[in-house]
């Protein structure tokens, strides 16, 4: 959560429009001289032959371009020595809170650690404000420039190298001149006041976005990181970098975005008065987490290699939806034991288990399945059994989306149990033009197959019940399925009743079955037909009418109804009735489908997604939705 | 009632005490607070009670043992002061042999009024309880500890090396230049002045609490360093500790 004081920094200071000009160094020049007059500049110079970020005496001294191996502003936004406040020793009593900070400006800043001060907001304004930090955050304007990235950069794969806001003002590097873009209110008015003929010159066109290129680079989106180390909690890297680490803490005290620090009290030499002051810490330390008796919940190197990954790409990306690192690449460049983030990262990830299919575009693309049996059920049902390329593991009520190459895809339950065997039955009716072709299909051709989808019947939690199967028409596909599965492992469950209704014989998909299951002392099946005409000698009758002697034991029953939404709004009332709950209850609601992965939308009822979360349900789980069985 | 301080020394160049005087100002502040009772370098007068001893300098002499032993049945807190009282120091550099060969290589002749035996810690002799670490030490470190102990706290030495205060002072790394550095595995508290100098750590604050050996030693080898070439840097000041 953003305090009202990051809203606002982000709210209003934003111009309404940034204002681009053109300026040339002997202008910067100037203008830096003008602002040391009114600031402390901080800026990038060179001192004792070597290039450090600190407080200019002398605007020549500036240095813009400078390698990104320079310290960053946490130097003087969160400074190592930072007096909370002041106390005498007698009287414990504060003198006073020290939150004024000079007003400052940074001259020079990559955009990896304008992105690190955004870091560093989300963490100390968040909850209790850090009143110090706030102090000089307020107190500070931030002049961002160009960069060129070195070996160890990564900004690129963090979307760090970019940066829209953020900062008062920016300087972009242009063939002999700079181009200057303000981000803020107060970086209009500091270029207004301070460089008033740049302010004043022409308006130049805005540039685009820039970005850069770095070779150092994560191989997976970054996105993926809190995942990847949600796995890695164990992976053996830990160990490997526990004894390479020094533990000396350079790579998170260098860090632009780390923050950990101790508090200590330091006395005068008169020992009446002194100070207590944060400095900065190191999680790589030995005593970071010791406690009192001395024990060390952070023991080993590894552990504390460990916490610092988790907290850059696992811990703050779940409090901020970033991640705690820009990619700067200091911790490596100052790790005499070169351990890198990048490489231990892509490391992580090529030890990760990688899913199945990573080719681009794989989840729609079917395996080949051959056609091993083809059943002509009936003029309109056919039944076939297909071997694919390796076993498959379903749930009773699963289906699969079969695809003929120039007609499409279409989904059909899976009309076999799992056995843990590489074959299921399926069965195709006669409806367009897609299972017409399908029809054609012989023995031994081979068609496409994707799948299984879907979740269907708890198979395990219905063990000891009494099952009482409803079907109608297609829907005895799915309970085909879960009745081969229950007398696959007849001695797991107690009664089971089947019940299945149609227009007329032709309509009963597995007649075959039908007939086997009826005359099998293993079940109760009875079947009603509405045609008064048919073959079989059934009286006409209505599913309802096989309600009627039915004799069941509502708490140990569980219910599965399959067929068309008239059907449910029939049969759902008389097992209501009976006094079975609803929770008991399972439906099958068939929508129409097209990718099976929760994506395309097309099964959608109400916020439901058929093909990820059914296409079974309890009846508890959809009742409230209106478009789940209503019309 | 102020607490009464001695500063005691044996085998040295006296440089600590010295940076004890040059704290001038800071000293005369220091003064008020306390009692000084002994110091050799200011003072005449000696003591009955002492409630902390700062000690300075390595034990070799004759007698150096039997007035150390003193010392400590004086003072209710026994510290030492430096390098040489801390672990032997430089003094310790000719442990490698024994005083007679060391006599005979330096002096030509055996002169009997300059026997020693090898320089030993005050720790080989008596309890310390405190130390103030560093070749000669630094201080501001013995101001802190002083002042810890006046207000009868623990002193504390940081526990994280060298390398954090080169760092933190933007000092390039010595590794960079192909020298060897103890940096890495010696205690911080110096603000790293020898790399600020332009040279490299010799370690003369003795090694941390737990230095990490072979991540060091393999960094060694990354640099084509070897660990005899280490050896020689960290004997300087350490002869009587364990390698890094
Ligand atoms: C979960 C599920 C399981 C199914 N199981 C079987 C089964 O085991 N056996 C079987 O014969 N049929 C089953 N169907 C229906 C089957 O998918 C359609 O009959 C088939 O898609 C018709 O395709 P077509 O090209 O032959 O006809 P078309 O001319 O394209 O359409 C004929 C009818 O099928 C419907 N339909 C078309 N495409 C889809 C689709 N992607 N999803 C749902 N309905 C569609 C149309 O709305 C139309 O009402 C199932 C449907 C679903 C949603
Ligand atoms: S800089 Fe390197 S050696 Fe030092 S603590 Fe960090 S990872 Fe370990
Ligand atoms: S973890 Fe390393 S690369 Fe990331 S921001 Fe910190 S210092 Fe830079
Ligand atoms: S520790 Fe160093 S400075 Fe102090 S007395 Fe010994 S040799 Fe001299
Ligand atoms: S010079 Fe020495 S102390 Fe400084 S960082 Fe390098 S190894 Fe560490
Ligand atoms: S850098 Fe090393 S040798 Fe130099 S004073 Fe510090 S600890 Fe001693
Ligand atoms: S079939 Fe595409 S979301 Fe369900």
């Amino acid at each position: 959560m953003l305090s009202d004081f990051s809203l606002k920094f982000q709210a209003e200071e934003q111009p309404e429009r940034p204002l681009w000009r053109a300026i040339q160094s002997t202008e910067i020049l100037h203008f830096v001289r003008s602002l040391l007059l009114a600031y402390d500049v901080i800026g990038v110079q060179k001192k004792r032959g070597r290039l450090v970020l600190d407080s200019l005496q002398d605007a020549a001294d500036l240095v813009l371009e400078f390698p990104p191996a320079v310290h960053s502003p946490k130097k003087f936004l969160f400074p190592h020595w930072d007096q909370l406040f002041r106390f005498k020793l007698d009287e414990n009593i504060l003198l006073e809170a020290e939150t004024a900070a000079p007003p400052r400006i940074i001259f020079g800043m990559h955009p990896c650690d304008l992105h690190a001060v955004k870091i560093l907001d989300d963490c100390l304004f968040e909850g209790e404000t850090d009143s110090s930090y706030r102090a000089k955050r307020e107190a500070t304007l931030l002049i961002g420039v160009d960069c060129t990235p070195d070996e160890f950069c990564f900004c690129t794969s963090l979307g760090t190298d970019r940066i829209a806001e953020g900062f008062d003002l920016f300087l972009h590097k242009r063939d002999g001149h700079y181009l200057i873009q303000t981000g803020s209110e107060r970086g209009r008015k500091l270029l207004q006041d301070h460089a008033p003929e740049t302010y004043d010159g022409p308006e130049e066109s805005p540039l685009p976005l820039q970005v850069k290129q770095c070779d150092n680079k994560i191989k997976f989106p970054f996105e993926s990181l809190p995942n990847l180390l949600e796995d890695a909690y164990d992976d053996k890297i830990w160990q490997e970098l526990g004894h390479r680490c020094l533990g000396c803490g350079s790579c998170t005290l260098l860090c632009p975005t780390c923050y950990c620090f101790n508090v200590q009290d330091k006395l005068e030499i008169s020992m009446q008065e002194g100070q207590r002051i944060r400095t900065w810490d190191s999680c790589q330390f030995d005593q970071f987490a010791q406690v009192a008796n001395g024990n060390n919940f952070r023991s080993s190197q590894a552990d504390r290699q460990r916490h610092r990954f988790f907290r850059k790409y696992k811990y703050l990306w779940e409090k901020h939806q970033r991640t705690a690192c820009v990619g700067c690449g200091r911790c490596r460049r100052e790790c005499l034991s070169e351990i890198e983030p990048v490489t231990v990262l892509n490391q992580m990830f090529a030890d990760s288990p990688q899913p199945a299919e990573t080719r681009p575009g794989s989840e729609y693309q079917p395996q080949m399945a051959q056609i091993i049996d083809v059943e002509q059920l009936s003029e309109k049902d056919r039944l076939f059994r297909l071997r694919l390329p390796q076993s498959i593991d379903f749930t009773p009520g699963s289906f699969m989306q079969i695809s003929v190459f120039g007609l499409g895809e279409a989904p059909f339950s899976i009309a076999s149990a799992p056995d843990g065997g590489n074959e299921i039955e399926l069965m195709v009716r006669k409806a367009g033009t897609l299972t017409q072709a399908l029809h054609r299909s012989r023995k031994g051709d081979s068609i496409g197959l994707r799948g299984p989808f879907g979740s269907g019947y708890p198979l395990a939690s219905m063990h000891g019940k009494d099952l009482l199967l409803v079907a109608g028409g297609r829907g005895l596909l799915a309970i085909r399925s879960l009745l081969q599965a229950a007398l696959a492992d007849r001695h797991n469950f107690g009664r089971i009743t089947l019940l299945c209704g149609a227009r007329d014989i032709e309509a009963l998909v597995f007649p075959e079955d039908l007939l086997d299951w009826h005359r099998s002392e293993l079940l109760d099946c009875r079947i009603a037909v509405k045609d008064p005409d048919n073959s079989w000698g059934i009286p006409s009758l209505d599913i309802s009418y096989l309600f009627k002697d039915l004799d069941i034991d509502p708490q140990r029953t569980i219910a599965a109804v399959s067929g068309p939404p008239e059907m449910y709004r029939q049969v759902n009332p008389l097992l209501f009735r009976m006094g079975l709950a609803e929770e008991n209850l399972y439906l099958n609601l068939e929508r129409h489908m097209k990718c099976g992965l929760g994506k395309c939308g097309k099964c959608q009822i109400n916020n439901i997604y058929v093909c990820e979360c059914g296409p079974i349900f309890p009846y508890s789980a959809i009742k409230h939705l209106g478009e789940a069985i209503e019309r | 009632m102020k607490m009464k301080v001695g500063l005691f020394d044996f085998a040295g160049c006296e440089g600590c005490q010295l940076t004890v005087m040059n704290l001038e100002d800071q000293l005369l502040q220091v003064l008020q607070h306390i009692e000084l009772v002994e110091f050799r370098e200011l003072m005449t007068e000696t003591a009955e009670q002492i409630d902390i001893a700062f000690v300075e300098g390595s034990i070799c002499r004759p007698g150096d043992r039997q007035r150390l032993k003193q010392i400590r049945q004086r003072s209710k807190v026994l510290v030492a002061l430096g390098s040489c009282a801390d672990n032997g120091g430089v003094n310790a550099l000719g442990s490698d042999r024994t005083p007679e060969v060391l006599r005979q290589q330096v002096y030509a002749n055996d002169l009997p009024h300059l026997y020693t035996e090898t320089p030993q810690p005050l720790s080989a002799v008596v309890k310390v309880d405190y130390r103030v670490p560093g070749c000669p030490i630094d201080g501001q470190e013995f101001l802190a500890i002083l002042q810890a102990l006046l207000l009868q706290q623990q002193p504390e030495l940081p526990a994280f090396a060298v390398c954090v205060e080169c760092k933190l002072a933007e000092y390039p790394c010595s590794f960079d230049y192909g020298q060897v550095c103890l940096g890495p595995v010696t205690r911080a508290g110096c603000r790293a002045i020898c790399i600020d100098g332009g040279g490299h750590c010799r370690g003369c604050r003795g090694l941390i609490d737990n230095p990490r050996t072979s991540p060091y030693h393999r960094i060694l080898e990354q640099h084509g360093l070897t660990v005899e070439e280490i050896l020689d840097q960290y004997r300087t000041f350490n002869v009587s500790e364990k390698a890094p």
